[in-house]
């Protein structure tokens, strides 16, 4: 609590202009700014020493059929006591133009980029205003988050074409890559700038995949949407779910039984475990190490058949409702799965030293992909990929959810940011994730699994929730709508956070490295494009 | 090297180490079955992305892994459209995919079969009517085999696969 008087007092006493409001959820402020010092304000949030607020999320929401005007929240998480802050300003009448922050905090630039998009409202100021989601041949004036557009509105095609950064220069040739890609790979577009081997440049060119989740989340109720959470990033099934379940159960004031939460947790440590021995496989898979890549996609299929047993779902899905969960793992199937992962783990140590007694894997993944730890503060990059560069943050110990307040994690962190540190971080997870297993096995209550909802939030009320996927943070804003309808749901994956970072990751490596670089992020074409 | 091969000697052979799938929920049909037969035993696959969630991804994946294998029943991943037998789409189809999806169409030689992967490239699923999607992707292109599933397990996946080579018995 001293934290948060100890930010909000900093706060008011450098703009004395500003009003607070009633917290919007555990360990958060909020404030209403005027628009004009609103890059002020965030800047100083993000550079005060003893603040240094990394934003988490930045979202736009259309307020008209209620009140003439749009609304634009942006969300800091401070680096000392993780604690939340929120400013909001209002764009009242025919005010289209709010200033851009990316010039101070350039993690903002996709965020800004994207509100333009979808809501047609302009930063003044940001360095880019080339469209992002919506592709060239979206007609103009097209803006899919506006309430007055319809969710189900056939768009036309129109001509256009996407200008790339260009390198001028004797022996500087691009190589474009995708949207199709020549594997089992979602769809995205690369554009590498070369002169002989290394990298100049690396343009990202996504969104291919819109699938205008956001939008459908708005033809929701808050209790169904569940189905369509676990479809943004069918990987990330578990946390995505889980993510939405918390925030709407923030809303309605619902309390979720101690043994939901365990279970909870048991479930998205074993989302983690599975996608972590994937990744490590194809990591030595693109550095052609295919025994590595046999043993660990043996070991992920084993995970994807014990959760099958266990919920009927090789993803988990289905498992979460709001509530709590929908399926009970009764104490023997716990204890068969414990018995399970205890073997997993002996078999998983045993390929993991045979992978890092490999002096030729060693020699390809050290000193590749390097994201430095500035500039992976800069992007505020997040979960596997931020640990390994040296930014401490887990949501699970940082701002615990589910049962996380009861089982203490122990956060991998490497500081060298390349890719074998990305290697690491996710085999130290690993181990980590069987230990709170085994931890979840020995503390778990009995006792119901959900609870039922019983009223419904007041329209317009909104709230936050983050939850540590395997990838990393996923933020879910959900604003409630009139009877219990979803007015605004703003999804953030940790894929649309990384994904710029890459960008500079490759930068000086060869292409034939960039599959390993690509892979050793794995992140979300799903989760990016929505 | 004596930890690697005590390794592989102490686990042993895992393929087909899975639960059989029942039978496929909407049958191959006599025709794709005859499209099917100029392939014999060998089915270069393209798989193509047009928006699905990567679940669907996954479990293509998965069918490679030793589990699987499907290798061994001459399934193999073509690298380009253009050295294709069959392209596998998932995802309903979005507006930024739809001209992308074409494109590979036009471009896998003939003859070719179209299957489509799991209850999006089917019937859109979820996401139906979105302003952003243009699926199903019947729609398209000619589809000629289903496997339905959100996703489709890829014992179900190769099942349809083994019958579509005109072997009745699954793996």
């Amino acid at each position: 609590m001293s934290e948060a008087m100890f930010c909000d007092d900093l706060l008011t006493a450098a703009f004395p202009g500003i009003l607070k409001h009633d917290p919007i959820c555990a360990k958060s402020s909020h404030f209403t700014v005027p628009k004009d010092r609103l890059p002020a304000i965030s800047h100083y949030i993000h550079t005060q020493p003893s603040l240094r607020g990394r934003l988490t999320l930045l979202w736009a929401c259309d307020d008209r059929p209620v009140r003439d005007s749009y609304g634009l929240y942006y969300l800091f998480t401070l680096e000392a006591s993780h604690h939340w802050v929120v400013l909001s300003t209002e764009l009242a009448g025919h005010d289209r133009l709010f200033p851009s922050i990316t010039p101070h905090i350039h993690a903002a630039q996709w965020y800004e980029r994207e509100i333009r998009d979808m809501f047609g409202l302009i930063p003044q100021g940001h360095p880019d205003l080339r469209r992002l989601v919506r592709h060239e041949h979206w007609p103009k004036g097209t803006h899919p988050l506006q309430k007055d557009f319809s969710w189900n509105h056939v768009l036309e095609r129109q001509q256009g074409e996407y200008r790339f950064h260009h390198i001028d220069g004797e022996g500087v040739f691009e190589v474009p890559v995708g949207p199709i890609h020549a594997g089992i790979i979602e769809a995205g577009h690369f554009r590498f700038s070369v002169a002989g081997e290394p990298i100049m440049q690396l343009e990202l060119r996504h969104f291919w995949k819109h699938r205008g989740v956001e939008k459908l989340f708005e033809q929701l109720t808050l209790t169904d949407a569940v189905l369509l959470a676990e479809r943004v990033s069918g990987d990330t099934t578990v946390g995505h779910s889980l993510a939405y379940c918390h925030a709407v159960e923030t809303l309605l004031d619902l309390q979720v039984p101690r043994r939901a939460q365990y279970l909870r947790s048991l479930f998205l440590e074993l989302e983690r475990l599975a996608n972590h021995l994937g990744d490590i496989g194809a990591m030595c898979n693109d550095t052609a190490y295919a025994l590595a890549h046999a043993h660990c996609s043996r070991m992920k299929e084993r995970i994807m058949q014990l959760n099958d047993r266990l919920v009927g779902s090789r993803f988990l899905r289905g498992a979460m409702q709001v509530g709590g969960v929908s399926w009970d793992i009764d104490r023997s199937q716990l204890k068969l799965l414990v018995e399970e992962l205890d073997g997993i783990q002996r078999d998983f140590s045993e390929v993991g030293a045979i992978i890092f007694a490999n002096a030729s894997l060693t020699d390809r993944l050290e000193s590749t992909g390097v994201l430095t730890e500035r500039i992976a503060w800069d992007h505020a990059v997040t979960g596997v990929v931020g640990r390994a560069s040296g930014m401490d943050q887990d949501v699970r110990r940082d701002r615990p959810f589910a049962a996380y307040d009861e089982l203490p994690v122990n956060v991998a962190l490497y500081r060298y940011g390349d890719v074998r540190a990305r290697l690491r971080v996710r085999n130290d997870e690993i181990h980590e994730a069987i230990r709170l297993i085994r931890e979840i096995h020995a503390r778990i209550p009995d006792g119901p699994i959900a609870s039922e909802p019983h009223s419904l939030p007041k329209p317009g009320a909104w709230t936050l929730a983050a939850v540590e996927g395997w990838r990393g943070e996923i933020v879910y804003m959900v604003m409630a709508g009139k009877d219990g309808r979803i007015h605004r749901c703003k999804v953030r994956d940790p894929s649309f956070v990384n994904w710029p970072a890459i960008q500079w990751a490759v930068l000086g490596n060869i292409i034939p490295d960039f599959p390993l670089i690509n892979k050793s992020f794995n992140l979300s074409y799903a989760g990016n494009d929505l | 090297m004596f930890r690697i091969i005590k390794k592989s000697l102490r686990i042993g052979v895992v393929t087909g180490r899975y639960q059989k799938a029942e039978q496929p929920e909407l049958p191959v049909t006599p025709e794709a079955q005859d499209k099917a037969r100029p392939f014999k035993r060998s089915l270069a696959i393209r798989e193509v992305d047009t928006g699905s969630c990567n679940a669907c991804e996954m479990e293509m994946s998965a069918l490679l892994n030793p589990v699987y294998d499907a290798d061994r029943f001459g399934i193999h991943i073509a690298a380009s459209p253009r050295h294709a037998d069959a392209l596998v789409v998932t995802g309903p189809v979005t507006v930024n995919l739809e001209r992308a999806l074409k494109d590979v169409h036009k471009q896998t030689p003939d003859p070719k079969i179209v299957i489509a992967l799991g209850d999006c490239a089917i019937n859109c699923g979820i996401f139906k009517g979105s302003y952003a999607v243009t699926g199903p992707v019947e729609r398209h292109i000619p589809v000629d085999v289903r496997i339905p599933g959100c996703p489709p397990r890829p014992a179900e996946i190769l099942a349809v696969l083994s019958e579509l080579q005109g072997k009745n018995k699954t793996a």
